[in-house]
């Protein structure tokens, strides 16, 4: 049974109209204007216990508002969610107690209370009782290495830090599932690299079910091996991280070295790549780069025409890799189409 | 960083909201010259009006059935009073709502009503204390009148407690309008010029003009000073004095009832900022 289960989720804002200035604000009051914008559009997702996916995409797909609605705070405009069984948005307090949250720009901790007094402080919200409360604190103080940071008030911690600390917050009542979102800004690699082991550790000890949205690709990598893609409110993958490549490495570059100088190699080029899917990104002396869709053109056959127009000395085949395909797709230069959610492996 | 040994974290579990009551106390602390400040502030007022009343009575024995001690102990327990839930915690409040902060209260196990109201009784606490300690030190010095009996001092207490709960109560309900306006400043100086004028703290509403004494006298708000401070004068004896605290139980009712019910849907119709 899956631990966490959306369906056709939905979550459209109703968002003011307003034109600058105080003119533009006096005018919304007489006659307010609104556009819907969907944020999360149609979302199918199912999470078994123990699995811990990566949500990744773009700034402003719907990460956040993904993760308020699995967290009960927002109210799903259409669609079905389901966590731990409950309806998280029905059942908000009962939901609150099986779930953990980070976000990575709000702390639970307290501005000028030592970390421990905060700790203890939602040890008490949570009604943990003692023996359990001092078993996880315990657990966690070590694997996090919080001991020095106990006696400090959160105003004067790190980042980093504030982050440890921000985690075993999330953990004290130790809840079956942990949402992070974003909570690796701005972190310094040492200090990236220690919270994916814990993340990690946690995953294999406690069976935790982790979703973490993160637009930082060695997140991803090595917390999840599944991954969540999400493009304007659409998922537009979900599977295997490595899987990103067969699936959407379909432009590859070839790069070839030529035997003799070819005074135009457009025009000596054009009669066996016009029309077909590939195209010159580059052309110096004796070098050439091609990039060309290989949906519509297998490396060989390329080669092979390629070979009957130009003098190669050599050739090298460049497959993209999952990073670089994410990386475009971030920069808007690589568009994917939306397709049917596909359930978990 | 602090000197002492980082103990191992030990609980001992407490009462949920008593918790949390706890730690806005200690924030509170943490944060006393601005708490304090902001209710020596409040004083001035009230040695201003000492001045001006002083000033009237000197031609009136009786303005308003109040005698001059009378209206001097009035103007040092109004604003006594009206220093708690000041407006750090109303800032508290709509700041949270403004900046969409509040998500860190709704993701834990808490009924949203109860949680603020726990953490403004803390900070009050800080509050009560700095207040109650310059009410005695300027009592004494303006010779301030004692509470008419031991019996109006006990329900004093108890339409003293009323009548913060009621402030916390408008206080939380007009910060729920932060998810509509996001000017919280202007609705915070707003709600607190309203508050002194229909509690009685500005002036006592018997000497407002006729029509808004019977608007005042039907609101809420006048159990938040007016209230406590007329039973600790002895002016509401017998039936009148139980009419004044069943106003005070009834509109305390109303508005739980109207806050507790407001929140979600407020929280519903408008979304939460940021990421
Ligand atoms: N309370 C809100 N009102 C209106 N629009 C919102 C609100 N919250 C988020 N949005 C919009 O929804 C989109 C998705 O936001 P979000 O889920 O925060 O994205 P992400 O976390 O992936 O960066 C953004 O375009 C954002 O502007
Ligand atoms: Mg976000």
């Amino acid at each position: 049974m899956p631990i966490i289960e959306a369906r056709n989720l939905t979550k459209r804002f109703h968002r003011p109209v307003k034109a600058p200035g105080a003119a533009g604000a006096l005018r919304h009051l007489i006659r307010p204007t609104y556009t819907d914008f969907t944020a999360v559009d149609g979302i199918s997702l199912s999470l078994e216990p123990g699995e811990s996916v990566a949500y990744v995409g773009p700034n402003g797909a719907g990460k956040s508002t993904t993760v308020k609605l699995l967290t009960g705070i927002l109210v799903p405009t259409a669609g079905e969610v389901r966590v731990c069984g409950l309806v998280p948005f029905a059942n908000r307090i009962a939901n609150a107690k099986n779930i953990g949250v980070v976000f990575g720009q709000r702390t639970q901790l307290m501005w000028d209370i030592p970390v421990v007094e905060a700790f203890r402080l939602l040890g008490d919200i949570y009604e943990v009782p003692d023996d359990r409360y001092k078993q996880t604190m315990a657990e966690l103080v070590e694997v996090l290495d919080l001991e020095p940071l106990l006696p400090v008030p959160a105003r004067q911690l790190s980042l980093g830090q504030r982050m440890r600390c921000d985690l075993a917050a999330a953990l004290i009542h130790a809840p079956p599932v942990l949402y992070l979102d974003e909570p690796t800004i701005g972190l310094d690699v040492a200090v990236k690299a220690r919270f994916r082991e814990f993340i990690t550790y946690m995953h294999e000890r406690r069976g935790l079910t982790v979703m973490l949205t993160s637009h930082d690709l060695g997140d991803i990598e090595e917390l999840c091996p599944r991954m969540v893609m999400i493009d304007r409110g659409q998922i537009v993958y979900d599977g295997p991280f490595a899987e990103v490549t067969r699936r959407f490495g379909y432009e590859r570059q070839l790069h070839l070295t030529l035997s003799a100088p070819v005074p135009d190699v457009p025009a000596a080029l054009a009669p066996v790549i016009g029309g077909r899917a590939a195209r010159i990104t580059d052309a110096a002396e004796q070098q050439l780069s091609l990039t060309f869709d290989g949906r519509a053109i297998t490396s060989g056959e390329l080669i092979r025409d390629l070979a009957t127009a130009l003098p190669i000395a050599d050739i090298r085949l460049v497959e993209p890799t999952a990073e670089s395909i994410i990386r475009k797709l971030y920069q808007g230069e690589l568009r994917f189409d939306a397709q049917p959610a596909e359930t978990a492996p | 960083m602090s000197a002492a040994a980082p103990a191992m974290p030990v609980s001992r579990s407490r009462p949920r909201y008593l918790a949390i009551a706890l730690a806005a106390m200690q924030q509170a602390v943490a944060y006393r010259l601005s708490t304090i400040s902001s209710i020596i502030g409040n004083f001035f007022w009230v040695a201003i009006l000492y001045y001006l009343w002083r000033a009237a009575f000197a031609q009136n024995a009786d303005i308003g059935g109040f005698t001059w001690p009378e209206m001097r102990t009035y103007i040092l327990l109004a604003y006594g009073i009206n220093a708690l839930v000041g407006f750090a915690s109303a800032s508290r409040m709509m700041y949270a709502i403004r900046t969409g902060d509040v998500v860190i209260d709704l993701i834990r196990p808490l009924n949203y009503l109860r949680t603020q109201l726990a953490m403004t009784a803390g900070a009050a606490v800080i509050e009560a204390l700095a207040s109650a300690a310059i009410i005695v030190l300027l009592g004494l010095a303006i010779h301030a009148v004692p509470p008419a009996s031991a019996l109006a001092f006990i329900l004093f207490v108890i339409s003293l407690l009323i009548g913060f709960v009621t402030k916390f109560l408008v206080v939380f309900t007009v910060s729920l309008l932060c998810f509509w306006t996001i000017n919280s400043t202007g609705l915070n100086w707003a709600q607190g010029a309203v508050i002194s004028l229909l509690s009685g703290t500005l002036v006592p509403i018997a000497l407002l003009p006729d029509w808004l004494q019977v608007v005042a006298n039907a609101l809420p708000m006048r159990g938040i000073v007016a209230t406590p401070v007329g039973i600790y004068l002895g002016q509401y004896t017998g039936w009148t004095l139980a009419g004044m605290l069943a106003l005070q139980i009834g509109w305390l009712v109303v508005l739980w009832l109207a806050a507790d019910r407001a929140w979600p849907r407020a929280f519903r119709a408008v979304e939460i900022q940021g990421g």
